[in-house]
């Protein structure tokens, strides 16, 4: 076999094999041309990352023809009179609320939504780049209770915790982007989003993914987040927040998601519109057609708002897993979220299309060793498919309860992933064969310049302990779960997020206030 | 005259619907008591599945097909049988709140209670306080079962409690709330009668509160 190694070769860490390093050896110095690649390698081929795929293009495509179909035959039932005006001018045939799409219509609108698209942080700088493997992970949303790191008790969640959410989200390293973690209850009901966005905003600079009960809710979020950027272009130009949608699977989409799904595009906000799929429930038991139903109920909000504003930026994507058939619940722990997920990450993928993914939850009711196993295998396989935005790190008990505790484990199981994802590199450096030959046979590589070089590249883990058992005793013999909670309770009894200004906090309470009177006026009617 | 129902019975608790109709329908032809093809064939065979599915035994689409299959039989014997003779468990009202459009949890409870013999009346999604003051009035019903899966929504079954209460029917039934983001803590706070995590604890609630 004729091998030949890279001379020319870039590295991902920047260093060029050709250029001697300012710390190199003497000793390495002096045998190193004799080790070096001579030959130039031409279309040489590199993993950079172990990163897998469930579906080949060809069965990607064989997916979204089978929701094509599914929309030119059986259609979707649309309740939004906006949305049934929108189709019907469009040229889809609307009978009543039914709505059936021409494929040529839904093909054009995969084809304008952007393939990428850049999200900032809250001071405008870019942050995650949605396109091509890049994966960005973070919290769930919407969960009926919280489980409080300080006390242990379940309960229902107030502002109070998702402000908790937004400093533990703006401390976590691998905590990418910021979710409610729990639906704030002690607040107008109708308005728990817009507070849940305020508490956000305040407390974290990470961008924000938000849902909300309707249009008003959602104008509400544009108004303090453009508040925050200085106006309506900058926030368009360098968006942090995206909105979140869903519809009602199978192929019913209510007013006021496909309403907000239309708002959000004709806004220039990136929005998910995606649906909350349980297999065997709401979508065939057979996974395939679980993703033809999750990609047949996105495309009805793709068509929407590309209709009302060619290119918005869309998100496809979707909470997906089996419906436990004993209690009916949506698995948090199922393989089966992690294959449907990867799955649909494919088919994101093949139409050019950032993807919505889930992983890092548990149906767990504690912290455990079945919440460690659930979270760790779907971030691991999230990772692996490469989906671009991975949430619901930190939902418990299948997505019914937040834990602060849960997403401050996955962070650092985030990390372990993350070093996984960066494969081997594999150069001349990295080789060592000239270290090799220095050191020779029975020596060791402790003392040498290229251990020091790149030890570091090894992952270091912050809450896994690898202590030898003296000292392990000597620091209280914690578990890992104590480990989590004083570190959870740590970052919220320390970390200082920074501030927003005065008057930025002054125009983000005007939203609320006004908010507030609006609310008033329609109970009072 | 004793008609031996086993396998009728046995058709049901394995889903088969062609088979227990066309066991119904020979039963009724030999001149068995339609009655008695229900409660000693079709709804005993339930109830075998009941527990089952209570044990883990049997899973939710085993039992809808169940429930499936026990329907096919009863479509034949009920004509036979006056009204008044007609086996039930109790009745039951059944909506999702106003503002809410979710069906399928409902739908399941309302077939899980229709399966373990109670007549159901679904009333469907979206229902307004008066729509459910109105069937309640209008019906002989034991029970109004009320369902949300939206914290938003959640605060219409306080509504609804109170104008039933308001259109004095408060005492005429008993109300049971569910749904994913109820809680026996919200049940109380809003004054139902019961409630249930799931469609398994509802056909246990409504038994107790109908017994």
């Amino acid at each position: 076999m004729y091998e030949v190694r890279p001379s020319n070769r870039q590295t991902g860490s920047g260093i060029n094999a050709d250029e001697p390093t300012a710390r190199r050896s003497s000793r390495e110095g002096r045998v190193r041309d004799l080790s070096r690649s001579q030959y130039v390698a031409s279309n040489y081929q590199v993993n950079e990352t172990p990163q897998f795929q469930v579906l080949s293009d060809d069965q990607c495509e064989t997916i979204l023809n089978g929701a094509l179909e599914v929309l030119e035959r059986t259609g979707a039932e649309v309740q939004s009179s906006a949305a049934l005006e929108i189709f019907r001018e469009a040229g889809c045939w609307v009978e009543g609320a039914r709505v059936r799409f021409p494929s040529h219509l839904v093909e054009k609108a995969i084809r304008s939504a952007p393939s990428r698209i850049t999200i900032s942080d809250r001071s405008g700088k870019r942050a995650m780049f949605l396109e091509g493997n890049n994966v960005y992970y973070g919290p769930g949303s919407s969960n009926i209770y919280t489980l409080d790191p300080f006390t242990g008790e379940r309960r229902q969640p107030t502002k109070s915790d998702t402000v908790r959410a937004a400093i533990a989200v703006d401390a976590l390293p691998s905590i990418s982007f910021a979710m409610d973690n729990g639906t704030v209850t002690d607040v107008t009901a109708t308005l728990s989003d817009v507070h849940a966005f305020q508490a956000l905003v305040e407390n974290t600079t990470k961008p924000i993914i938000q849902s909300g009960l309707g249009v008003d809710q959602f104008q509400d979020v544009v108004d303090m987040a453009a508040a925050v950027r200085g106006g309506m272009e900058a926030l368009q130009q360098n968006p942090f927040i995206i909105f979140y949608s869903e519809s009602s699977p199978p192929l019913k989409h209510s007013a006021e998601g496909l309403d907000k799904a239309i708002f959000a595009a004709k806004a220039r906000i990136p929005v998910i519109y995606a649906p909350c799929i349980f297999a065997g429930g709401v979508a065939p038991a057979t996974m395939a057609g679980c993703l033809v139903v999750a990609v047949a109920d996105f495309l009805v909000g793709l068509v929407a708002g590309q209709q009302v504003s060619e290119g918005a930026p869309f998100i496809m994507g979707g909470l997906m897993s089996t419906m436990e058939m004993s209690s009916s619940i949506l698995s948090y722990g199922a393989p089966e979220l992690s294959l449907l997920s990867a799955g649909l990450t494919c088919v994101a993928r093949h139409m050019g299309l950032p993807m919505f993914s889930t992983a890092g939850g548990t149906d767990s009711k504690v912290i455990d060793t079945q919440m460690a196993i659930e979270a760790a295998f779907s971030i691991l396989i999230a990772g692996l498919s490469g989906a671009n935005i991975v949430h619901g790190c930190g939902n418990m008990e299948y997505g019914a309860t937040g834990s602060l505790e849960l997403m401050t484990m996955d962070d650092e199981v985030i990390g372990m992933v993350k070093k996984i994802l960066k494969g081997v590199t594999v150069d001349d450096e990295h080789l060592a064969v000239d270290v090799m030959d220095a050191v020779g046979p029975g020596g060791h590589f402790m003392g040498e310049v290229h251990t020091m070089n790149h030890f570091r590249e090894f992952w270091a883990p912050k809450l896994i302990s690898r202590l030898r058992y003296d000292p392990w005793v000597a620091e209280g013999a914690k578990s890992m779960a104590q480990r989590v909670k004083e570190k959870t309770q740590d970052i919220l009894s320390n970390h200082q997020p920074e501030r927003l200004a005065d008057g930025v906090l002054g125009e983000i309470q005007a939203v609320v206030d006004r908010a507030e009177a609006r609310e008033a006026g329609k109970s009072g009617t | 005259m004793s008609y031996n129902f086993d396998e009728l019975a046995e058709s049901v608790i394995a889903g088969d619907s062609e088979l227990s109709a066309a066991l119904t329908q020979q039963a009724l032809d030999a001149g068995a008591n339609p009655v008695a093809a229900i409660t000693d064939g079709l709804s005993k065979g339930m109830g075998v599945v009941g527990a089952r599915f209570k044990s883990g035994e049997m899973f939710v689409p085993e039992v809808l097909m169940s429930a499936r299959a026990m329907t096919a039989g009863m479509d034949l014997a009920k004509p036979l049988i006056l009204a008044a003779d007609m086996p039930s468990s109790g009745k039951v009202i059944l909506g999702t709140v106003k503002g809410d459009l979710h069906d399928i949890g409902k739908n399941l409870v309302s077939m899980m209670l229709e399966s373990a013999g109670f007549t159901v009346i679904n009333l469907g999604i979206d229902i307004e306080p008066e729509t459910f003051v109105k069937a309640v009035s209008e019906s002989d019903a034991d029970v109004v079962g009320l369902s949300a899966m939206l914290t938003t929504t959640m605060l219409a079954m306080k509504a609804t409690i109170d104008s039933l209460a308001a259109a004095g029917l408060r005492n005429k039934i008993k109300v049971i709330v569910g749904g994913a983001p109820v809680s026996q803590d919200f049940a109380d706070e809003i004054g139902a009668d019961g409630f249930a995590p799931d469609a398994g604890g509802a056909i246990d609630l409504c038994k107790a509160l109908v017994a």
